[in-house]
């Protein structure tokens, strides 16, 4: 039987995509999606892996958030760092941490790497890089260790040292130069700290402090704000206002129930 | 074949066939902020060290804040290259005048003079937002504010730069008295320099372009004296 | 003065052997001529007096323009050709508009005067070959007064050097350029005559003057003195007096003020 109405494909619709343009060309400004410069990077050591970022969160020139979390949870072997518009960052991992529950749930097995890679990579692809996330996945499952990197077309690559976002290259100079093979849990987690701390250092995008995952064949350690480089300093003084700064302009007290004298009368229950 | 000024070659329309726009965008902007609070005896005129184009850092120090020889200071906030060369052209007007009228220009005539100068790039202009401080003939402290093209009023204080939008509205409540029941006085230098270190500690906070050093200058009638601060480098 | 003609009397830019340029000396001659202007410096201000010579009783004395504004604090008295000075004028009066629109304050009484000078260099052929201002030498003196942060002063501007050989010669006489060692140049003074009368007039002033003179006394010396050098007896139509100060700026003395000055005198 046909439907009196054609129901619409699942995904996305870009039927607005062309009222936008029509919109646009008569002088409409569109909203512009938040886009946030980031550091983040993945390494690979001896046991395991290292994840990396920094937590400044902006809005064109503004700091928005200066202490954000950019390491994403995707199961308990696997953590992936954001990096792009922050929406899409955050709601393709929260969906491919849901898909991967429900796969455990059905398989009773551990998440493997390569499926959470491949499930984004699909999503990223079939959105046609619309969805602007880019992204460091990185963790351990029964084939060992595994770190990816998904740019927002969906092409992934595997390496032993990798970086994204605006600080990627201010960080990729730190690998480049003190990378070693089978590096020790504390070598990795200093050179990833090393990393994260020259994007935030050199790129402006990037700021405030670092946080580290460190992911290995059976313990995964969530290690928030690991350093902090960029304490505040202590102002100057105080700007706590004396009482009667704001200056009252007019007065006018209302009274919104009248009360009156007399004796109560038992409330109706019946 | 009649002439056609527009023939439909590669090169002269776009992919979607329409005529492309050549556009010329000689001016950036280095970002960086820029402050001056005016005092009874005292000018203090301030401002990040930081030079920076797009996400990237071009230097940590490249002072924007500019002691001029006739005893004013001139910070410069917009386009670095821009700025370096209004001060040098100010300068060399600045020693004509010297050799011409044998006296060194006044503060409010190095103000005008500054209109002038700006106004006379109005369809090419400096890109440059400047705030001049110094010590008026009655020996009071002056700041004057300018937009790119030469207009300009005297002020008690300014804010210019990426965090102009940060700072003034916390200037106009410390130093203008705005929203608050009191009157409004002129700051001591010890409240100035507070103030200029607060706002500046706290831009850095919020604003990717400002950062690395602070600068402070002092002008007084007996002088300039010069300070310098940390700010926060990420 | 010079017998011998010459063919050094033609180019305006040609020495004579004696390292002498004619028509330069020849343009003092036309100034010589001149009505007798007076310029009087006091601490209070300074006061300028002109003669105006009414050749005719048809003529209207007020027609006659000797005295006039460059600015508000800056006026001059001329002596020569009278014709020539309108130029000089207008370039001072343009370079102190100049000046108060690029420094919003008084341009200073000697650097108008310099500019003066500078113009009354610009003639000949220009060595770049481009159009010179003047095709001769300005025949004109300028008594150029005006008050600015030092206070009244009174300058002299005329073509040639021969004028500065006359008394106060308060400050070294400074020379516009090399060239200008003897042209253009200007001088301050605390008294100063131009014009026919001068050479009397100055050793009057210089008998006459001293350094605690009131606006007012100024005023009665400036027309004493014109009225010992002018041929004619000197009445409020014959002479004009205008005065700068720091209150009122330049300003011309109306026939009431002129008249109680004049009056004063018998």
């Amino acid at each position: 039987m046909a439907l009196k109405f054609e129901l619409p494909k699942s995904g996305f619709n870009f039927d607005n995509y062309n009222r936008n343009l029509i919109l646009e060309s008569k002088g409409l400004k569109s909203p512009k999606t938040i886009k946030t410069g980031t550091t983040i990077v993945g390494c690979v050591y001896k046991d395991g892996i290292v994840l990396g970022a920094d937590t400044r969160a902006t809005n064109g020139p503004i700091v928005a958030d200066k202490n954000c979390e950019k390491i994403h949870y995707l199961a308990p072997n696997m953590y992936c760092c954001g990096a792009g518009t922050a929406a899409d960052t955050e709601f393709t991992t929260n969906l491919i941490s849901s898909k991967l529950e429900l796969h455990r749930l059905a398989t009773n097995r551990q998440s493997r790497v390569v499926t959470a890679m491949t499930m984004l990579k699909q999503m990223l692809f079939r959105y046609q890089g619309n969805i602007g996330a880019a992204l460091v996945l990185g963790g351990y499952d029964v084939t060992g260790p595994h770190l990816y990197t998904i740019a927002p077309h969906g092409s992934t690559d595997k390496l032993p040292y990798v970086t994204m976002g605006s600080g990627s290259l201010a960080a990729m100079t730190i690998f480049e130069n003190g990378w070693k093979k089978d590096m020790s849990r504390e070598e990795a987690i200093e050179i990833v700290k090393d990393a994260i701390e020259s994007g935030i250092f050199n790129d402006l995008g990037s700021g405030s402090n670092v946080d580290v995952v460190v992911i290995t064949k059976d313990k995964t350690e969530v290690l928030r704000n690991y350093k902090r480089p960029n304490e505040r300093v202590k102002k100057e003084q105080s700007y706590k206002y004396p009482r009667g700064t704001t200056a009252v302009l007019k007065t006018s007290i209302r009274n919104f129930v009248d009360v009156t004298e007399g004796v109560a009368t038992p409330m109706d229950l019946s | 074949m009649p002439y056609d000024p527009h023939p439909n070659h590669e090169g002269f329309l776009n992919s979607v066939g329409s005529p492309i726009q050549h556009r010329f965008n000689p001016h950036t902007d280095n970002g960086g902020t820029t402050l001056a609070i005016a005092g009874k005896d005292f000018c203090l005129v301030a401002g990040d060290t930081r030079q920076s184009e797009g996400y990237s850092i071009n230097t940590r120090y490249a002072p924007k804040v500019h002691e001029l020889s006739n005893g004013s200071v001139l910070a410069t906030s917009g386009m670095y290259a821009d700025s370096v060369n209004l001060v040098l052209n100010i300068e060399t007007r600045l020693e004509w005048y010297k050799h011409k009228h044998n006296k060194t220009m006044s503060a409010t005539a190095s103000a005008q003079m500054l209109m002038t100068v700006l106004y006379q790039k109005r369809f090419f202009p400096y890109y440059v937002f400047n705030i001049l401080g110094g010590v008026d003939e009655k020996g009071e402290g002056c700041v004057f504010s300018y937009d790119p093209v030469g207009c300009y009023r005297r002020e008690t204080y300014q804010a210019h730069g990426s965090s102009a939008a940060l700072i003034q509205p916390f200037l106009d409540n410390q130093c203008g008295a705005k929203h608050q029941n009191i009157k409004e006085e002129l700051l001591t230098l010890d409240q100035a320099m507070k103030i200029t270190k607060d706002a500046f500690a706290s831009a850095t906070e919020r604003d990717i372009y400002t950062g690395d050093y602070l600068e402070i200058f002092v002008i007084k009638k007996s002088g300039v004296t010069k300070h310098k601060f940390d700010l926060k480098k990420d | 003065m010079f017998l011998t003609r010459s063919e050094y009397d033609r180019g305006v830019n040609t020495f004579s052997p004696e390292g002498r340029l004619f028509q330069v000396e020849y343009a003092l001659e036309a100034i010589k001529l001149g009505s007798t202007t007076v310029g009087i410096q006091s601490s209070h201000g300074v006061v300028l007096a002109v003669e105006k010579r009414v050749t005719s009783t048809l003529m209207e004395a007020s027609s006659v323009e000797k005295l006039v504004q460059i600015d508000k604090h800056l006026g001059c008295a001329m002596s020569g050709l009278v014709a020539d000075a309108r130029t000089m004028i207008d370039h001072a009066r343009i370079e102190a508009q100049n000046h108060w629109f690029t420094y919003d304050e008084n341009v200073k009484v000697e650097s108008v005067t310099q500019s003066i000078c500078e113009l009354a260099l610009r003639f000949g052929e220009s060595a770049d070959g481009g159009e010179a201002k003047m095709s001769r030498p300005f025949g004109i003196a300028l008594l150029i007064a005006g008050v600015d942060e030092n206070g009244p002063q009174l300058y002299v501007f005329s073509e040639t050097y021969n004028l500065n050989r006359f008394f106060y010669h308060k400050v070294s006489c400074r020379s516009v350029s090399i060239e200008g060692f003897f042209l253009g140049t200007y001088t301050q003074y605390d008294a100063k005559a131009i014009g026919s009368g001068s050479e009397g007039a100055q050793t009057e002033l210089q008998e006459q003057y001293h350094k605690s003179l009131t606006l007012k006394e100024a005023q009665s010396l400036a027309l004493k003195v014109l009225k010992q050098v002018m041929e004619e007896k000197l009445n409020v139509s014959n002479v004009q007096v205008a005065t700068v100060t720091v209150q009122d700026g330049f300003r011309i003395l109306n026939e009431a003020e002129l008249a109680e000055t004049v009056n004063s005198l018998a």
